[in-house]
């Protein structure tokens, strides 16, 4: 995998002599367009909540407390998820719940990692080949109920 | 001196542009230090606190804490416990440095605590003329527990150590079955 790096960067890079040249594993920003895959689809219940940073936050508070008072028979409690700069968002609107609730509400979170791949395609689609890079990024899971 | 209180639902009603404004290193100022001693019930004191700020490295961060954990040459096992703590926009770094500190040194059982925190910022005016702003505002912050000793599973945020090859091989599905098989509901 890392020697077909290196031969399409070396190749791309002679062919446009302005761009700098650097060693044979760099690839050189100007030639890739960065294409962020999106995360694995996850299961979803009815009572997991995905946040992100798209949706206008009073709407994603107004959604979780809908879905917390009609919760219906069976425990009461939401899951609120939230992906790298959604975290802040997420602790934010677990925490608003709380503090709307009177302190009857308790919070639980759990966190972890989620790999994301991205996909690297070259200026010219003849030329050289997508190439995939692997990252990480960090989740948070807030688990909100009322304690029995 | 003017006064801004951002709440928090619309945390952007000051938000400075930074070629105008420069905060003031007064150090952000903790207004519920002394109200929240620790989150963490039964935690000895003198655990080792690693305070993630916005602008930290990783790298220096998993070096010291690395170090401190699996003990240098005099030390005997190094610690037992570490606590990362961060705040505002440093809260997914802290989560970062505690993933990868977990996945470096295996089994260790986590606890999570989110809670709010109010900070007071001072900025001043680049080009002068115009008196400081003082800032209040409420930002989320995290600390996360990491024991090699076991923990309290009863206790709201706590993880217990991964698998070495989780269920479905992905940490993510493993937190979302921790999360049902608590509640038992089902997929």
């Amino acid at each position: 995998m890392s020697e077909s790096c290196g031969a399409v960067s070396l190749s791309q890079s002679q062919s446009l002599p302005g761009v700098a040249g650097g060693s044979a594993m760099d690839m050189d920003p100007v030639e890739f367009t960065l294409r962020k895959r999106l995360p694995r689809k996850l299961p979803r219940r009815r009572n997991d909540v995905y946040v992100n940073m798209k949706t206008d936050f009073r709407a994603q508070l107004a959604r979780c407390q809908k879905l917390l008072d009609s919760a219906g028979p069976g425990p009461r409690e939401i899951c609120i998820h939230g992906l790298g700069l959604a975290i802040s968002r997420a602790i934010n609107i677990a925490l608003q719940l709380q503090a709307c609730s009177q302190g009857a509400l308790q919070l639980a979170a759990n966190t972890s990692t989620v790999e994301l791949v991205d996909d690297l395609e070259p200026e010219d689609p003849d030329e050289g080949e997508t190439l995939t890079r692997t990252r990480n990024n960090s989740a948070i899971h807030i688990k909100v109920f009322y304690p029995q | 001196m003017p006064y801004y209180f951002c709440t928090v639902s619309s945390g952007k009603s000051f938000s400075p542009s930074r070629s105008l404004w420069r905060r003031e290193n007064v150090g952000e100022h903790d207004l519920d230090c002394a109200l929240n001693p620790s989150p963490f019930p039964g935690l000895p004191e003198g655990v080792l606190e690693m305070r993630v700020k916005e602008g930290s490295k990783i790298r220096n961060l998993m070096g010291f804490a690395m170090a401190r954990m699996q003990g240098e040459g005099a030390e005997q096992s190094g610690l037992r416990q570490v606590v990362f703590v961060g705040s505002g926009r440093a809260v997914t770094k802290t989560i970062t440095c505690a993933e990868i500190l977990k996945r470096r040194l295996g089994g260790l059982h986590q606890l999570t605590k989110v809670r709010y925190k109010s900070v007071r910022e001072v900025w001043e005016n680049r080009e002068g003329g115009t008196p400081e702003v003082t800032v209040h505002r409420t930002v989320p912050a995290i600390s996360i527990l990491l024991s090699k000793d076991p923990l309290d599973p009863q206790e709201p945020g706590y993880q217990p150590p991964e698998a070495p090859m989780g269920l479905w091989g992905n940490p993510t599905i493993n937190a979302l079955l921790l999360c049902a098989t608590r509640s038992k509901t089902r997929f």
